[in-house]
């Protein structure tokens, strides 16, 4: 009988929609107004690659020790380096990232031994050609610069 | 009527690559009689990456972040299995507390697998707003996982020995607030479709599969519970110290699209109830066996696999000694499962055809590879 | 991936790691293919070349129990090993005699879910493939696994009418290693379109191979890497 009732006052269609209603105030609604409101970025995401610069001295702090470029699984890292005449130290010259074949694993990171190389918080990676996805190192250092959103 | 007014001929149509019922890019060959289908054959292979190929040509930490491209809404699950595989070639295990935030994320991953395969099932039969809902909650697990490693889907959580991060400040308060969330809100979901008539006339006794057709057709997982085989690898063969858990394994005897249903949304309830009891296990400790730097496991083979959220997930490594594996085999759950796709729509209507696809929970990732 | 411009000098992505497929087997098993082995030091990244010491085998333990009694004087001589490795046991088997046996630990020992048929490569050996079939019983709780060697271009016997799952896997192993299977029903490729020539997972289909025909027929580009 109780069934009978409920299936014809349609009991079970309007306990859903009740849910459906109380879902509707304002203080449950959770949409982010991307890219007007920026995101929150968790500390350890792993976004746009960036080549650390001492802040003191402004100089790398790559060691140009190549371990990045050999634990990468998609082999996009290409570290020129030179040795110095005077010290015997390796110095970095040139430094590629090829983010268009990145999948950010964090590979490169985790061998890093000086943490010079480091995936970032920066996510705004999109441009408008296949060149534009491989990052020099100035770009590394200097990080990305996205076009910001204007109204 | 006479026979020739209409032909009465069988009718091939294609449903896919590009439909948004078959979750990706799978193709289904349909051979209809009317309404009525006679026949389907699957077309895959869509999104074949050659994952097995790639896996040979990596060293074995390398492989590691491709296993999450895989299943990609249950990317914990394949590192997880991975990790487990070459740890018993290497003959190491995970120290105890990796082995806890290790079961910890898995189930999170378990749930958050589970409302993704919720809300786009409901959105096939119908139901809209169910995948709003199951997103929002997800977004919870996905911020989860941000904070712990960096990354949302393909998350790369695990290392082969143990974990490569450590917790966050507040993982365990965020982990229990998500349970005293989604414990009502899984409530909330059954109180818009468990009762629901139309929901209901269009998954009770569609795509039924016997608990023997199952065992014939190797269908695992939530699909094989709900058919009545009280069977799970946490239980059967326990890794990463799920024997230690308390939980129970829901089985339903109908073994149709509802009970799957059914089946799935308890084993949220069923991982939530591990969570809490994996938070409060977390102890200080480290988080990373003794693993050599250059992983070269001895000339061997092993076999592991483990209960991911859509069933048996294998993998079948051979080492050759050397830093890469010689064969790396990956048995996909959803592959193996929707191998029964044609035995549970012959005979059934078109319609079912998409309410049965959404029930098998597929993600063509995994089955191409 | 050929027609995005990388800078000068970097590496496509499997150069490296290409050479593999014929350095492992040297090294590994040294006593086939001995032509090959001194290129296997330079395709390792690890410097150090194979050692002088007796080669390194699997280190295996026989299979001892009442099942494979049983099988023993079940099937004799078709049977060439029990083994255990890290705990999982397996058994070599001539493959004729691999799908009798899985009928028979299907109805006498209750080993009714088969998990994976699968093959590995060898072409070193003169029978290169290893057929894998994982077997695994609910009543017992119990996992193993029934591997056959397998030549080039001999047709095994399909398990399709013992567990239906072999269908598709076995549709895979012809696909990726051309194994073709005999009384399978529908013996064609799966993951790979029908018309492609090659099998990619064998060990001389290099990580860069492909149909080049195929690839520009259907795809209208010049090569697919």
């Amino acid at each position: 009988m109780r069934d009978f009732l409920r299936k014809v006052f349609l009991a079970d269609l309007f306990e859903g929609l009740w849910v459906t209603l109380r879902a509707q105030h304002p203080k449950n609604i959770v949409t982010e107004q991307y890219p007007a409101a920026r995101p929150k970025v968790a500390e350890r995401y792993r976004g746009a690659p960036r080549l650390n610069i001492n802040p003191e001295n402004g100089e790398t702090l790559c060691i140009a020790c190549d371990l990045c470029a050999l634990a990468c699984p998609e082999n996009l890292i290409v570290v020129g380096w030179e040795r110095n005449p005077e010290t015997k130290r390796k110095e970095l010259t040139t430094f590629t990232y090829d983010t268009s074949r990145c999948m950010f694993c964090g590979l490169c990171e985790d061998a890093c031994p000086v943490d010079a190389l480091e995936l970032t918080q920066d996510f705004e990676l999109a441009s408008y050609s296949r060149e534009g996805q491989i990052f020099d190192r100035q770009m590394l250092e200097e990080g990305i610069h996205p076009t910001p959103y204007k109204h | 009527m006479p026979e020739t007014f209409l032909d009465s001929t069988e009718l091939v149509l294609n449903m896919g690559p590009q439909h948004p019922s078959t979750h990706g890019v799978l193709r289904v060959i349909l051979k209809l009689d009317g309404e009525k289908v006679m026949g389907t054959e699957c077309v895959i292979g869509y999104l074949h990456r050659g994952v097995e190929k790639i896996g040979e040509n990596r060293t074995y930490a390398m492989f590691n972040p491709y296993v999450d491209r895989m299943d990609y809404v249950a990317a914990v699950s394949n590192g997880l299995g991975y990790c487990l595989a070459v740890e018993q070639l290497l003959k190491v295990e995970a120290p105890p507390r990796a082995q806890v935030v290790r079961v910890i994320l898995t189930e999170l991953n378990r749930i958050a697998s589970h409302l993704l395969w919720l809300g786009t099932h409901a959105l096939d039969v119908g139901a809209l707003t169910p995948l709003f809902y199951c997103m929002r909650e997800r977004e919870d697990v996905m911020n989860i996982y941000e904070k712990y490693c960096g990354a949302r889907l393909t998350t790369h959580a695990f290392r082969i020995g143990g974990l490569i991060y450590e917790t966050y400040q507040g993982f365990e308060q965020e982990c229990l607030e998500f349970c005293d969330k989604l414990l009502p809100r899984i409530d909330e979901y059954e109180e818009l479709l468990t009762a629901n008539r139309i929901w209901q006339k269009r998954l009770v006794n569609v795509g039924v599969l016997t608990a023997e057709e199952c065992k014939d057709y190797g269908v695992t997982g939530p699909m094989l519970r709900a058919a009545g085989v009280k069977w799970d690898l946490r239980k059967a063969q326990p890794y990463s110290g799920y024997e230690t858990y308390d939980f129970d394994l829901p089985t339903r005897t109908n073994a149709d699209s509802f009970d799957r249903y059914i089946v799935r949304l308890e084993e949220m309830r069923q991982s939530v109830r591990i969570i809490r009891q994996g938070v409060g296990r977390l102890e200080v400790g480290p988080v990373m066996a003794k693993v050599p730097k250059v992983i070269k496991p001895p000339i061997g083979e092993a076999y592991v696999s483990i209960e991911a959220p859509k069933g048996e997930l294998g993998y079948y490594i051979v080492s050759d000694g050397s830093t890469q594996p010689y064969r790396v085999r990956v048995r996909p759950p959803s592959f193996v499962n929707l191998q029964s796709l044609d035995k549970m729509c012959r005979g059934g209507l078109v319609a079912d055809v998409v309410a049965i696809i959404g029930t098998i929970d597929i993600v063509l990732g995994e089955v191409d590879r | 991936m050929a027609d995005d411009p990388k800078p000068e000098g970097t590496p496509t992505p499997e150069s490296a790691p290409a050479p593999k497929p014929e350095a492992p087997p040297a090294e590994a098993k040294p006593e086939a293919a001995p032509a090959e082995k001194p290129a296997a030091p330079a395709a390792k990244p690890a410097p150090k070349p194979a050692a002088p010491k007796p080669p390194p085998v699997m280190e295996t333990e026989p299979w001892e129990g009442e099942l494979p009694d049983a099988l023993k004087a079940e099937f004799g001589e078709q049977i060439t090993g029990f083994l255990t490795y890290v705990g999982q046991s397996f058994l070599t088997a001539q493959v004729g005699a691999a799908v009798p046996i899985i009928q028979y630990l299907k109805h006498e020992w209750g080993f009714d879910y088969l998990v994976d048929v699968t093959a590995t490569d060898d072409p070193a050996k003169p029978e290169r493939f290893e057929l894998v079939y994982i077997l695994y019983s609910f009543s017992r709780n119990e996992r193993i696994r029934v591997k056959a060697r397998v030549k080039e271009g001999d047709k095994p016997p399909s398990a399709v009418p013992v567990h239906t799952t072999a269908d598709w896997l076995e549709r895979e192993v012809f696909d990726m290693f051309g194994i073709e299977f005999e009384g399978h029903p529908n013996m064609k490729r799966i993951l790979m379109p029908d018309e492609w020539q090659g099998h990619p997972l064998r060990k001389d289909y290099s990580i860069l191979g492909m149909d080049q025909k195929w690839v520009q027929d259907n795809l209208g580009i010049e090569s697919g890497q």
